[in-house]
């Protein structure tokens, strides 16, 4: 079985897996980074959102054999402390409910403020259109994404 | 046992030599009042250990709803502790809570943990002022308790829970504690934030999906694509090749027998699926289609049901009214679909088994667990982690029982996860229905009668005889007629019965259990006898509801005129009776619906909708919403289970659906199984009666109001009566 070097969260890990496993089943049952959830394995739901190269993608529909000289960020990485404005809006609008789907919109959404200062609700919508969330959280999501935005470019 | 004070109250000393408060609460309020009100079933465990650590052990499962956050605010009011000190310990099966129910259902987590935290949090409090009195020698009405310390004022002395703790716990249980004076609440009534949200947020927060345990392989498991059918032969060759395999073990202690493959990791184990070869026997069912079901079911409101409610001479008045009108609604089956899909962890050892779950009956998983094991249930552990979403799925333990069966099989701890098209075509499902109304109306177009029958399917988990089937209160105690049985409405004649058929999909309750078809039902056909009266929909109501007295059901007692406020409430705040906004392309309107939760929440919804004049495309804009659940203890809490709920009963209203063929699920995705995404989300509006009635448990109130205040609104904007969930546009332009 090959062996990869998979940059996550700043840090090179070596992994020995087969080329078509998932980037989503590597991170979470051979580094056990398991903040980025499995919620349908074929792109639907968007619950194993994470960043390559600062994009936000879809880990469950990443071969390992794509992964070379691409950077990954998952929710453990994306700040040193849980202090991203994302996740401060997040919890300061009291978003979660059950959480399974959280982190993939906050991955969803750092993405998108990084290369959109003030989304326009349009925006959001369009960018977190595919993300399920079967709670029903979305009217917290929207003033949490402005609040990030605003705190982003403060 | 009988209700006594000394069996609600009993102290005991941890091993820290901290103080530890064990409570018990009537298994009434445990179970949202469907068990006998005289057994007591106790509940959780407060302990304060001499480093001043407050302990609070959750007994309920933690899906969403918010109790990790409404239980600590409960005690920090009566303990007198700042809430950031209490830590909160999820309750496992197992010697600590030997005999304690551990359940999460029926909207129950608050109503059934109130009183009893507050008198526990009291109890403990006035035993914390009685020790720190007597090392003073001072009168305790002299000390008072205040942020995790008693004071005693007039010597500025100070001692902390902890520093009290061994010593509270050799004080004598107080009689009566004295409870808080409700205006003295700093944490009860006042909004708070989830105290997961930073774990979440982090993606700390472990799910059972996250759990991992030392030597834990991974599996999945191909199941009979036909309901009933089994495992005729496999041949576990090609999947046994692929590297990190380690096993293929049929399995058939689940709802649908089958073949797991066991690996190193989770997707090693699904390419051995991919290719393991199965060969099964279909069985009987390899012929049920949802729609030839459908179409017996519509035959079947020909029967004579099963009597649920019968007041005055309903089919009699009917036949002697001025008028009638009759409709006929259908719901189909649904899926319950949580965005973590089903996953358990078993550790099947000689004598004993430890099991990790996201579960919302760990009790029962731990019994079922022990008999298939043949040992006692002390035997069995079962950890509860975090829920993905439960919704009534995690009710139920057959994704235990195959674990168990494949961690025995195979010798090791094993963890099965249920992929996403597992979990939506296999499991239960909530039943369909079909609902027959008729109204009758005298000659001054006053409706005189009502009758409601619908045509449904039992639920799988509840049992029934012969001698159920004939006892109407049967039918309310195990939750089928919700919504018809307990309709609010005044009428001189009223009838609603209940005709159940078979059919091979395995039933359990959904969110809101059996009102959302009932009420879809209920409140869309209140409108078109409005309709048919030339009267406003909310007037028409109110009427219905006056004089606005108590309606006693059996044990239940239904205010109509709480009912009758939260109505007024719902109209005045969404201007109920102001023009819409007109636009070229698009027709509006509003619709309004409510329902009574269980003779507990009052709820009353209008929603605001556009069509598409071309498209026929359906907009749900706005949903004001207006509720009576009592005493709220976490109104941030309460907005977002109503915009949860609504969330949720909107995605049935305009998507969603399960359909089966040729005995098996169609659905097997959110691609095809649809849920409301934020593009889709309306704003909503959540207001509050201010109620001094005890809490009321609202996780699923605010879903049955939903579709019905939908489809009136839909038409009232185009005149077309949508009489079948979901409704969608290619439905309405047919229409």
């Amino acid at each position: 079985m090959p062996n990869y070097v998979l940059l996550v969260n700043g840090a090179e890990r070596r992994i020995e897996a087969d080329p078509d496993m998932p980037l989503l089943w590597a991170l979470r049952d051979l580094l056990r980074l398991t903040g980025t959830k499995y919620g349908c394995g074929i792109g639907g739901c968007g619950a194993c959102t994470l960043h390559e190269n600062g994009v936000a993608v879809r880990s469950c529909q990443i071969p390992l054999s794509a992964t070379h000289g691409k950077g990954y960020v998952t929710i453990e990485g994306l700040s040193a402390s849980g202090n991203h404005a994302c996740q401060l809006a997040w919890v300061e609008e009291d978003v979660a409910q059950c959480g399974y789907c959280q982190a993939g919109m906050i991955m969803e959404t750092a993405a998108l403020l990084a290369r959109k200062a003030n989304p326009t609700d349009q925006e959001i919508e369009s960018s977190l259109e595919g993300h399920v969330c079967r709670c029903g959280t979305f009217q917290r999501v929207r003033p949490a994404v402005h609040r990030a935005a605003k705190q982003e470019s403060a | 046992m009988t209700v006594t004070r000394r069996s609600f109250l009993k102290t005991g000393t941890l091993a820290t030599s901290g103080f530890v408060l064990s409570f018990q609460l009537p298994a009434l309020a445990t179970e949202g009042k469907t068990a006998q009100a005289a057994v007591f079933s106790p509940n959780a465990y407060i302990a304060i250990t001499p480093e001043n650590v407050i302990r609070l052990w959750v007994t309920r499962s933690e899906m969403g709803q918010g109790v990790r956050t409404t239980l600590p605010m409960m005690l920090a009011d009566e303990l007198d502790v700042d809430w950031t000190q209490i830590q909160l310990v999820q309750a496992t099966t197992g010697p600590q809570f030997k005999g304690i129910r551990l359940r999460t259902s029926g909207s129950g987590s608050t109503v059934g943990t109130y009183m009893n935290l507050r008198k526990a949090g009291a109890t403990a409090r006035e035993m914390l002022i009685a020790a720190a009195a007597a090392s003073w020698h001072v009168e305790p009405s002299a000390c008072q308790a205040k942020s995790g310390s008693v004071i005693h004022e007039a010597t500025k002395r100070r001692l902390t829970y902890g520093q009290l703790a061994a010593a509270a716990a050799r004080q004598p249980v107080p009689k009566s504690p004295t409870l808080k004076n409700p205006k003295d609440f700093l944490y009860i009534g006042k909004p708070r934030s989830k105290t997961d949200s930073a774990a979440i947020v982090q993606g700390r927060a472990m799910y059972g999906i996250d759990t991992a345990v030392p030597g834990m392989m991974y599996a999945v498991m191909e199941r009979c694509p036909v309901l009933g059918g089994t495992v005729q032969s496999f041949d576990p060759k090609a999947a046994l090749a692929v590297p990190g395999v380690q096993a293929v073990v049929p399995i058939s202690s689940g709802l649908s027998p089958g073949v797991a493959v066991v690996a190193v990791n989770t997707w090693t184990a699904m390419k051995g699926r991919e290719v393991l070869k199965v060969v099964w026997d279909p069985g009987p069912h390899q012929n049920f289609n949802s729609e030839d079901f459908f179409a017996e079911m519509r035959t079947a409101v020909a029967q004579d049901g099963y009597m649920v409610r019968d007041e005055g001479n309903a089919p009699n008045a009917i036949v002697s009214s001025a008028s009638k009108i009759e409709a006929t609604y259908e719901f189909p089956y649904q899926a319950h679909a949580p965005l973590e899909p089903m996953n358990c962890i078993s550790d099947v050892r000689k004598d004993s088994c430890e099991i990790w779950v996201p579960s919302q009956c760990p009790n029962e998983a731990q019994k079922e667990a022990a008999q298939m094991l043949g040992l006692a249930p002390e035997a069995v552990t079962v950890h509860v982690t975090m829920l993905g979403g439960g919704f009534g799925r995690r009710l139920f333990s057959d994704y235990v029982h195959e674990t168990v069966e494949l961690s025995r099989s195979v010798g090791k701890p094993v963890q099965l996860l249920w992929t996403r098209s597992d979990d939506m075509r296999f499991g239960y499902f909530q039943p369909p229905s079909v609902e027959r109304l008729v109204a009758g109306f005298d000659g001054n177009r006053k409706p005189v009668a009502w009758v409601q029958k619908s045509v449904g399917c039992d639920l799988s988990m509840i049992p029934w005889s012969d001698a159920d089937k004939k006892n109407a209160r049967r039918y309310h105690e195990n939750e089928l007629p919700w919504g018809s049985f307990d309709n609010p409405y005044n009428f001189a004649h009223l009838k609603a019965d209940y005709v159940p058929m078979d059919a091979p999909v395995p039933t359990g309750p959904w969110r809101a259990v059996m009102y959302p078809a009932r009420v879809f039902a209920r409140e869309s056909f209140v409108d078109e006898m409005a309709g048919a009266m030339g009267e406003n929909p909310v007037a028409l109501r109110l009427k219905l509801l006056a004089p606005g007295d108590v309606l006693k059901l059996g044990e239940q007692s239904i205010d109509r005129g709480r009912l009758i406020k939260v109505l007024q409430v719902a109209a005045e705040k969404s201007n109920w009776n102001a023009p819409m906004t007109k636009s070229a392309d698009r027709l509006w309107g509003r619709g309004i619906a409510c329902n009574v939760y269980d003779a507990d929440c009052y709820i009353a919804q209008v929603a605001e909708v556009s069509v598409g004049k071309a498209s026929h495309d359906i907009k749900v804009h706005r949903i004001v919403c207006a509720v009576d659940c009592g005493l709220v203890i976490n109104p941030r809490g309460l907005d977002g289970q109503a915009e949860s709920g609504i969330t949720w009963g909107l995605s049935a209203t305009l998507h969603g659906g399960i359909d089966f063929k040729n005995g098996g699920a169609v659905q097997s995705s959110y691609t095809d199984f649809r849920v409301i995404g934020i593009d889709e989300a309306p704003a909503i509006e959540t207001h509050i009666v201010a109620s001094d009635h005890p809490p009321g448990g609202f996780g699923e109130t605010a879903v049955p109001p939903v579709a019905p205040a939908v489809a009136n609104a839909i038409f009232a904007a185009t005149g077309k009566r949508m009489r079948q969930l979901p409704i969608t546009p290619a439905k309405l332009q047919q229409a």
